[in-house]
């Protein structure tokens, strides 16, 4: 195959350090392939080979771009709200002064924060209920065989992929005080004579904005319940089966067990996703009424950037760091424990 | 012939997504026909005072007008073009631009001149002191309309936080139709009358009156007219809280009345979409709101529009005042790196208000009375089609029974801070719905401003 070379040259020579491993069979005697062509690439050479034979330099190396994410778009204003929540920082006068816990005492008299808080519980909560349980539902119905799988799969990862604010805009549409598609169907089927208001009401103002969170966020769910779903050995489910377990049984001595490190991960990323949102809120209710759906997300919007108090809601804000911390440990240990086990 | 119906799908499908893409892109507030091109104001230019160069970027609202937007881009890059000036205009959504502001702010950087529609009163240590292009502007003039200087001023600091050279007014949108039934062919003039008539229309004809009473921006306006009309405001001329009062009680006691006689739940979800939704859509017997929804069902529902008449702010125990529907703000951030042509611009935009007030179908209002010599003919016959034709002269008046976010006082940042909380719709929305009493729900409302008052005085941005 060295048709047309000059005298002495391999085309099959290695052209770099990983081809190059892979020994000198078939090479004339006298000839090794490792040899370098030339001192600037027998540098580059040996360079890239002791780089490449590091594993724990080239594992910083393709981790940095994760860890330079995280510290700039997390690790910086996490910081920065530290500092704010401490200080009279306003939207008008990013100057620095210190003001110790003012912010937290004054957030601590306002009973709109403790509403904000219990509603962010009552929110999060709620939806991780909700989101596990569909989620799991759905899991089963992705990894089944049927006619027009694909289909279902897209649809069903709708929600999940279109953004959330768009999402919450179509359903304010839905939930409309006045043309309500919903509300148009009820009093079609003889449910109601009026119209619900779902969103003037303050119960059903706040299940409206559990349900969307529950729309948007079971996807995902159902996408990681659906990967340990398909990790569970299928011999076990077989043996199961031979031993008389119906579907129930199966699922609940067998697949639920199997697969709950991974459910306690969809409910950890349900919770921080709904924890952390402000987006449903806003466009469907701003808060209210008279702040029944107000988050602590929202609330920190209002009070720090609408109002100008950039300290109090970076204090409000901050109020999440120890709940999802707290919730974070809580599941991530849980996990570990049944890993052990 | 499975590979060309899947394409035919696809191309049926393709042509549906983009002719409902266009479709959705049509803002509701399309003026049918746009705006004629005779009967516009001619515009003047007057050299800058000094020489100017360099970039002025500029960010504002996107107009609920929209033909106001088509007029500004060009309006400001003829300027930009005889002045020597390089001018970008950004709009954006008016709800993005306080987060957009602040954000600028922040940085240290962005553009040279911002516009808002409300006070921006709690930046006021981050922007420039427009005093110089007001009292300009006053020399120019004369006396600046009242609203407009509380709205853009701090008198505990003396400084002008913003320029406001316009504004819109709020008047009262009511059905000619149902209200002539209940006997009150011309609407409404006491809130008296909207009690007794909007219950009779909602008896008879079971059609609601949409007064908000939610998180929003429209909820807010309303009740504070309403307040005034009783009697009570949040604070006095020296900026003091005086919510506390029985002048606030009776209010909350009527709005209760008011809702339980008049209206639905739907005022508790009420937005900023609501007014014009539930007008246009003709399910609405009474609303508070600007023009645009009027403008909006000229084009889309002509039937609805001519049934739509207005009427002044409405008369209670104390006289009769609404707050303004818009304030016009604008600002020149201290990174702005060119000042001296955000300045000089201003003073140009203003000059040609008449211009602005035309391109926005009368929907902007001049701070200064003689730059729009021809609005009170305008409004008396209007050139964009309204039947009648004198159909908005009302609102040649509606100075007089207009005032500012804040009214005794100015709009400080703590009346600002006060409004993006909502606590006014809350106070109102929690005795309506039976949750406490009218006392009480003002005791709450007190004891959530005083606070806010407190933090902003010992800022040294309030007095009082």
């Amino acid at each position: 195959m060295s048709e047309g070379l000059p005298e002495g040259i391999d085309r099959h020579a290695p052209r770099s350090a990983a081809e190059g491993r892979h020994g000198s069979e078939g090479l004339p005697e006298g000839i090794d392939r490792h040899a370098p062509r030339s001192a600037a690439e027998g540098r580059h050479s040996s360079g890239g080979r002791k780089l490449a034979d590091r594993e724990g330099t080239l594992a910083w190396l393709f981790l940095m771009p994760s860890v330079v994410y995280i510290i700039a778009l997390v690790g910086v204003p996490f910081v920065l709200a530290v500092g704010f929540a401490v200080s009279d920082v306003t939207a008008g006068d990013p100057s620095f002064d210190f003001v110790g816990l003012a912010n937290f005492r004054a957030i601590f008299d306002d009973p709109v924060f403790w509403r904000s808080l219990g509603n962010t519980f009552l929110f999060t909560g709620v939806s991780m209920i909700f989101i596990v349980i569909f989620g799991k539902i759905l899991a089963n119905i992705l990894v089944a065989d049927f006619k027009g799988k694909w289909i279902v799969r897209f649809l069903v990862l709708l929600p999940w992929t279109t953004p959330a604010t768009l999402g919450a805009i179509a359903w304010l549409w839905l939930l409309d005080s006045i043309f309500s598609p919903i509300d148009w169907v009820l009093r079609k089927l003889g449910f109601i004579d009026g119209n619900m208001y779902w969103l003037g009401e303050p119960q059903l103002a706040m299940g409206s904005v559990i349900a969307v969170h529950v729309w948007r966020l079971t996807p995902l769910a159902a996408v990681i319940m659906m990967a340990g779903l398909v990790a569970i050995p299928r011999d076990m489910d077989e043996a199961a089966r031979v031993d008389g377990a119906g579907f129930w049984r199966r699922m609940f001595e067998v697949t639920i067990p199997l697969t709950l490190p991974v459910i306690a991960v969809s409910a950890l990323f349900g919770a921080i996703f709904t924890f952390t949102d402000m987006a449903v809120v806003d466009v469907l209710t701003n808060g209210g009424p008279n702040n029944a759906t107000q988050v602590l997300t929202s609330w920190a919007f209002f009070r720090g950037i609408d109002g100008g108090d950039v300290g109090q809601g970076a204090a409000v804000a901050l109020f999440l760091f120890p709940l999802l911390l707290a919730a974070a440990i809580a599941i991530l240990r849980a996990v570990r424990k049944l890993e052990v086990r | 012939m499975a590979d060309m119906t899947r394409r035919r799908v696809l191309q049926t499908a393709g042509a549906l997504g983009v002719g409902a893409a266009l479709a959705g892109c049509a803002s509701e507030e399309d003026p049918p026909g746009g705006v004629p091109a005779t009967g516009a104001p001619e515009e003047t230019f007057t050299p800058p005072t000094r020489k100017l160069s360099g970039d002025l970027k500029i960010l504002l609202w996107s107009h609920f007008v929209p033909s106001h937007d088509t007029w500004f881009d060009k309006f400001a890059a003829d300027w930009g073009a005889k002045a020597g000036v390089k001018v970008a205009v950004d709009h954006v959504d008016q709800a993005t631009i306080p987060t957009r502001i602040a954000a600028e702010i922040s940085a240290g950087q962005g553009h040279d001149l911002v516009q808002f529609i409300a006070t921006l009163s709690h930046l006021e240590q981050g922007v420039l002191d427009l005093k110089d292009v007001t009292d300009e502007a006053v020399k120019r003039w004369g006396t600046q309309l009242e609203l407009c200087r509380k709205s853009s001023s701090n008198p505990k600091t003396g400084k002008f936080y913003a320029y406001s050279p316009g504004w819109v007014p709020d008047p009262g949108n009511f059905r000619t139709s149902l209200w002539r039934e209940a006997g009150l062919p011309n609407g409404p003039t006491t809130w008296d009358e909207l009690l007794a008539g909007g219950t009779e229309i909602k008896n008879k004809k079971n059609v609601q009156m949409g007064l908000g009473m939610s998180q929003e921006i429209d909820s807010n306006m309303v009740l504070r007219a309403l307040m005034w009309s009783f009697g009570s405001s949040i604070q006095d001329a020296n900026e003091k809280v005086v919510i506390n009062s029985d002048q606030t009680v009776a209010a909350v006691e009527y709005m209760t009345k008011l809702f339980k006689q008049t209206m639905t739940n739907e005022v508790f979800s009420w937005n900023a979409a609501s007014n014009n939704q539930g007008l246009v859509a003709g399910k609405l017997s009474y609303a508070v709101n600007s023009i645009s929804a009027y403008r909006t069902a000229q084009g889309s529902s002509p039937d609805v529009a001519d049934d739509i008449g207005f009427v002044p702010a409405l008369r209670g125990p104390s006289g009769a005042l609404a707050a303004q529907h818009v304030m016009y703000n604008w600002i020149v951030p201290k990174h702005a790196k060119n000042p001296d042509a955000a300045k000089e611009f201003l003073l140009h935009y203003t000059a040609n208000y008449a211009a602005a007030t035309y391109a926005s179908k009368l929907y902007d209002f001049c701070a200064w009375d003689k730059l729009t010599p021809n609005l009170a003919t305008w409004l008396g016959s209007d050139p964009f089609g309204s039947k009648p034709a004198d159909k908005l002269k009302l609102l040649a008046d509606a100075t007089k029974w207009s005032t500012n976010i804040g009214h005794p006082g100015p709009s400080n940042g703590a009346e600002g801070e006060v409004f993006s909380t909502f606590i006014i719709p809350n106070m109102f929305a929690r005795a309506a719905r039976g949750e406490v009493t009218a006392k009480q729900a003002v005791l709450d409302a007190e004891a959530q401003i005083t606070p806010i008052f407190a933090k902003w005085r010992s800022q040294g941005l309030v007095g009082g």
